[in-house]
């Protein structure tokens, strides 16, 4: 660390920072400008291709088999949590638990319940098998001592209600004995229950519920399937789809890809913006770097005259810009996490993906390449002022006084 | 010290050739102090940059210490303007985001010596007679402070050979003599000193005495005997304008 009594070439940086604001200000700005965009872009994609990995892995299947024209509200329910109601059309779906490559089959309905006071918006009501359950039975297995028995529910982590208070849905009431912990995806603005209580709710709702509910008997809307362990779920999917007509496969990989294409609209319109800002800035940048150089060539031309290399003037130039490109970023870079943070529910909301907060290693990644864009702009922006530092003639200009 | 052999500089005026410096010699031997007097425009301020490899001769050669200072890489040079030359500009120039205490220190950042520190830098402030305003900025200094920092600065390598394009130029008599005191004494501590003035009054401080006349260098004879003589009594006998 620099003493107070001695005068560095940190020192020699600084002043020229602070006391030319002019040029620090604009220069801070579009390196904060240029950072946050890029930043932003980064963290989006990370954020939800972390919360999709979660997310998937958690629901413990390989394979949503959902009924033919459904197969984009099933993805919806999946990734987003939008509520709906589907169902298939017989009872064909028996089969697949019998189908070869197939470990596991669990059935689930999806019901689409009212606003309740509980929730900022609707909420997906999903009924499982507590017979063939694997992805609830997962986390109740996670928690001992809980169980998922009559009339009770567990709900997704954007679900508002205290474990061992009443919820109501179609005029009944269920038991919440536990919230799953948050993953970004549909699972969060979810609602589980068993069966029998659907149908009992269902039976109920023509007497205690604003709409009437109907399930039909023998009709579920998805079976989870867990393959076999070796087996490529691409492939049993397939086999699925042909033994069992009016089925529809949706498998992890789909799922990413259909993630991607929702977030390419946003990361395109972001990654645009980061273009379109250096496609500006490095001119701007350069214009002001060449005036403030041109300004200094008597200044450079002094320390020219007093003894500094051009390596030394070199570095002065170099170091400016770099410390600007440096705390733009940063500065970008943390107003655009402070943001980003602040409207993670928005963000998932209104761009209809899985998102979560990137982990820190994501997160010093996104950084990293969201600074090393301005410091590259910033280095294309010395280039002019290091060719009039090798080129200065010091004598000749400060021979005279001032112009 | 400084060896200047059959110089000239012309530069490549409109139409004709300007002679700056026109087959100019010159010696300066360690410990003197060389005073070159002339007329604005006579190529003094050309003469200087030639000696510190500032501007590079048309024809001629330019000595110091030894070296033929032609032959010296750009880096070379530069080091010995750092480390051996203090340097006060005609036009005093100092770096205007710096305030008048670290315009001071800058050079010691080209040096290996390491950084200087602020006291040191204060000291010789306090000698040129400028210890309040250490904290200005060049903007709000007055010209004549502004040479007087401009010195400092030149002093503060601790140079063995200082070049002075007219110091004392922006100063009151009084404060011009202090400055010329402190030549003094910084000559009488082993600094060589080539100085150039318009001022012939100030010819008492030389050891030896050139005149330049459009670009020709010409040595005045000797003795000099007004070296003893006290600033004081020169001040109140300052020349009759003619
Ligand atoms: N780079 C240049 N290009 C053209 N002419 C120049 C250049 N440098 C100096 N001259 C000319 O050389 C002559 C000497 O200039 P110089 O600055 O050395 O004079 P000087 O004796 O220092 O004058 P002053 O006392 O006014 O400072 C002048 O006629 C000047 O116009
Ligand atoms: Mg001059």
């Amino acid at each position: 660390m620099s003493s107070r009594h001695e005068f560095h070439f940190p020192g020699l940086v600084f002043r020229n920072l602070v006391n030319r604001p002019y040029r620090t200000i604009v220069f801070v700005f579009s390196f904060a400008l240029i950072a946050a965009t890029l930043f932003s872009s980064q963290y989006l994609m990370s954020g939800a291709r972390e919360s999709l990995d979660e997310g998937v892995s958690r629901l413990g299947a390989d394979i949503l088999v959902v009924p033919e024209d459904y197969a984009a509200a099933g993805q919806s329910v999946m990734m987003t949590g939008e509520p709906n109601t589907f169902f298939f059309e017989d009872s064909g779906y028996r089969k697949i638990s019998g189908l070869p490559g197939v470990a596991r089959a669990s059935p689930q309905i999806y019901i689409a319940t009212l606003f309740a006071s509980c929730c900022a918006a609707p909420v997906q009501m999903v009924a499982i098998d507590p017979e063939t359950d694997f992805t609830v039975s997962v986390w109740l297995k996670e928690n001992p001592g809980v169980t998922l028995g009559k009339n009770d529910i567990i709900i997704g982590s954007g679900v508002i209600q205290d474990t061992g208070r009443d919820l109501q849905f179609y005029g009944h009431t269920f038991h919440v004995v536990g919230q799953l912990a948050r993953t970004g995806m549909g699972v969060d603005n979810s609602v589980f229950v068993r069966f029998e209580d659907a149908y009992v709710m269902a039976g109920e709702s023509r007497q205690k519920a604003a709409s009437a509910l109907v399930i039909p008997r023998d009709r579920v809307s998805v079976v989870l399937v867990k393959t076999d362990p070796g087996r490529s779920a691409v492939s049993v999917a397939d086999e699925i789809r042909r033994a069992v007509p009016g089925t529809r496969t949706i498998v992890r990989e789909g799922l990413l890809d259909a993630v991607s294409g929702q977030l390419e609209a946003l990361t395109r319109l972001l990654y645009g913006s980061t273009v379109a800002i250096a496609v500006v800035s490095v001119p701007l940048l350069g214009v002001i770097s060449a005036m403030v150089t041109h300004e200094r060539r008597r200044e450079i031309s002094l320390l020219r005259a007093i003894g500094a290399k051009k390596s030394f003037v070199a570095r002065i130039v170099l170091a400016e810009t770099l410390s600007l490109a440096v705390t733009g970023s940063l500065a970008g870079i943390g107003s655009a996490a402070v943001i980003l943070a602040g409207f993670q529910d928005f963000i998932r909301i209104s761009l209809e993906i899985p998102f979560t907060t990137p982990s820190a290693a994501a997160m010093i990644a996104d950084g990293g390449i969201a600074l090393l864009l301005p410091v590259a702009i910033g280095g294309i922006s010395t280039l002019y002022p290091l060719l009039l530092v090798t080129r200065s003639e010091p004598y000749e200009t400060i021979r005279r006084g001032e112009p | 010290m400084i060896e200047v052999l059959g110089v000239t500089k012309s530069f490549r005026g409109p139409g004709r050739e300007v002679r700056a410096v026109d087959d100019a010699s010159l010696h300066v031997g360690k410990g003197e102090f060389v005073l070159i007097l002339g007329r604005s425009g006579s190529g003094k301020s050309t003469l200087l940059g030639l000696i510190a490899g500032l501007v590079r001769p048309t024809s001629g050669s330019v000595r110091i210490k030894g070296n033929d200072i032609g032959l010296l890489s750009d880096n070379s040079l530069a080091e010995l303007r750092a480390r051996e030359i203090g340097f006060v500009f005609q036009f005093s120039g100092l770096l205007p985001t710096l305030p008048a205490l670290e315009n001071v220190l800058v050079p010691t950042l080209l040096c290996r010596g390491g950084p200087g520190t602020r006291s040191r830098a204060r000291e010789i402030l306090a000698r040129v007679g400028l210890t309040e305003r250490e904290d200005a900025y060049p903007a709000t200094l007055s010209s004549g402070e502004m040479k007087r920092v401009a010195i400092a600065r030149a002093l503060i390598n601790g140079p063995s050979l200082l070049i002075a394009d007219e110091p004392t130029g922006d100063l009151d008599v009084d404060t011009e003599y202090e400055i010329m005191d402190l030549f003094r004494q910084l000559n009488l501590e082993g600094m060589t000193i080539v100085m150039v003035t318009h001022n012939p009054d100030l010819a008492c401080f030389a050891t030896r005495l050139y005149v330049m006349d459009r670009g020709k260098l010409g040595l005045e004879p000797g003795p000099f005997p007004a070296k003893d003589r006290e600033p004081g009594n020169a001040a109140a006998g300052a020349p009759d304008d003619e």
